[in-house]
């Protein structure tokens, strides 16, 4: 009987034993967490990095010295703006302070047709069209016909913690300014949206699901 | 009440005891023998372009985020035993548009940084290419990621790798806490150190993290400041550290 027990005892001891062999080893601490935090400290008297000098004619050499205008000029084109399909675009500043650009349409389509888009810029060939404004809202309710194409993929906005769709721009015509449109602004979605505390600005609007996945 | 033990009765409590201090000597040689990696991860500079002209301007310097996750990896380095692994993630497409713009290729320079610390060396160009590194990098039942840390942009929902390098103000490929999911917990060894030296991590993805691994991610409330060029420091008076 003895030997029975301790027979089977001893196989009933194995897996707690390989159990409690594993926890001692790993609820003990690791190196990483016995150091105290580091803290770096600026070399003396060295200054901080700054970016490099900005080469003649670059696009940031044109962002940062070309006389900016108050309002955009009608009939202005840049970038490609020969093919005959293009998009109308109506610029219009998100008033819940989301980095979306304005809507755009099929030209030929209604407004009710439009999707509200985030603006993917070419520098050196084609972008957004305040860069050329003292104020980056100067072209509220302005429109345009864009060349283009809505991509594949969508862009985070982390001041309103949601996805918006993006128009990958080519080449843009000032057509002029317009009447406000009647139509919601943002993502499709945003109405859905209820806060979350997930954006890092408390002072904004806070939207959650932000449609992720 | 005594309790009486036949002489019989030794041997086998003697067999039992054997076994019993065997088996645990094992299962620690066996869970010793799992081996450790320390995992940097690094997101890329905003453009210049992008964020020209804005009252908070981010990334004059190209390689805030390169120069911090350095030291980090230096730091790692030396505490690591010659088995051990240290591995730089860097997010490789917000330095080729960077590159790019500066007209100057910065990815030899992060290769050559990387060599010179000793560090293995992984790009990634997508969130799930990333995913992949954590769950399949390595053969994850041997190699535990013992330490962890970001250093990029973020938010407190998000880690955002190429916040204003695509798009102004915006990011296309980022790592949402929603995301968490899909990286398995058991990658990570039980009690790994974790932070994420970006903006407001300690506000909301501190909690998920723990929530959905088990265990702490230090991050920061309010702001962090890179532009001194080395490890970044809270910029916020009421800023602090927390997990």
């Amino acid at each position: 009987m003895d030997s029975f027990l301790s027979h089977y005892m001893s196989r009933f001891l194995v897996i707690p034993g390989l159990l409690l062999g594993a926890w001692i080893f790993s609820s003990s601490q690791l190196p990483a967490q016995t150091e105290t935090e580091p803290v770096y400290t600026a070399p003396v008297g060295a200054p901080p990095p700054v970016a490099p000098p900005v080469r003649k004619g670059s696009p940031l050499d044109h962002l940062t010295n070309d006389v900016k205008l108050a309002t955009p000029t009608v009939g202005y084109k840049e970038g490609n703006t020969n093919a005959p399909d293009y998009w109308v675009a109506h610029r219009f500043v998100d008033d819940m302070g989301g980095s979306g650009w304005g809507w755009v349409k099929k030209k030929g389509d209604g407004w009710g047709s439009a999707k509200w888009v985030a603006l993917q810029e070419n520098p050196g060939l084609a972008v957004a069209p305040y860069r050329k404004l003292l104020l980056h809202d100067a072209d509220n309710n302005w429109e345009y016909k864009f060349w283009g194409s809505i991509a594949a993929y969508k862009a985070y906005d982390p001041h309103l913690d949601e996805m918006v769709p993006v128009f990958i721009l080519q080449g843009y015509e000032v057509v002029g300014s317009a009447n406000p449109l009647n139509i919601k602004t943002g993502p499709s979605d945003r109405v859905r949206h209820r806060p979350s505390g997930a954006s890092s600005r408390n002072s904004r609007p806070i939207l959650t699901d932000p449609g992720i996945d | 009440m005594k309790v009486a033990i036949s002489g019989k009765m030794i041997v086998p409590l003697m067999r039992l005891l054997v076994t019993f201090i065997s088996f645990l000597v094992l299962g620690t040689l066996a869970a010793s023998a799992q081996s450790r990696e320390d995992i940097v991860l690094t997101g890329g500079p905003a453009l210049r372009f992008l964020e020209h002209g804005k009252a908070a301007s981010h990334d004059f310097y190209w390689f805030n985020f390169i120069d911090a996750s350095v030291i980090r990896l230096k730091e790692l380095k030396d505490q690591a035993k010659p088995d051990e692994q240290v591995t730089w993630v860097v997010y490789r497409p917000g330095y080729v548009s960077r590159s790019h713009e500066m007209e100057m290729d910065l990815l030899p320079q992060i290769k050559a940084k990387a060599q010179q610390v000793g560090v293995n060396l992984v790009w990634f160009d997508t969130k799930e290419e990333l995913i992949s590194y954590f769950n399949k990098g390595l053969d994850r039942d041997k190699t535990k990621i013992a330490s962890f840390d970001y250093f990029g942009h973020s938010n407190k929902a998000c880690f955002l790798f190429d916040y204003s390098n695509t798009i102004d103000t915006m990011s296309i490929t980022f790592l949402h806490v929603r995301d968490l999911k899909k990286i398995d917990s058991d990658d990570f060894s039980s009690h790994a150190a974790c932070k994420s030296w970006g903006c407001h991590s300690g506000e909301m993805y501190s909690q998920w993290w723990k929530s959905h691994f088990n265990f702490p991610m230090i991050g920061a409330i309010g702001k962090t400041d890179f532009s001194h060029g080395g490890e970044p420091v809270l910029s916020n008076s009421d800023g602090k550290w927390t997990q």
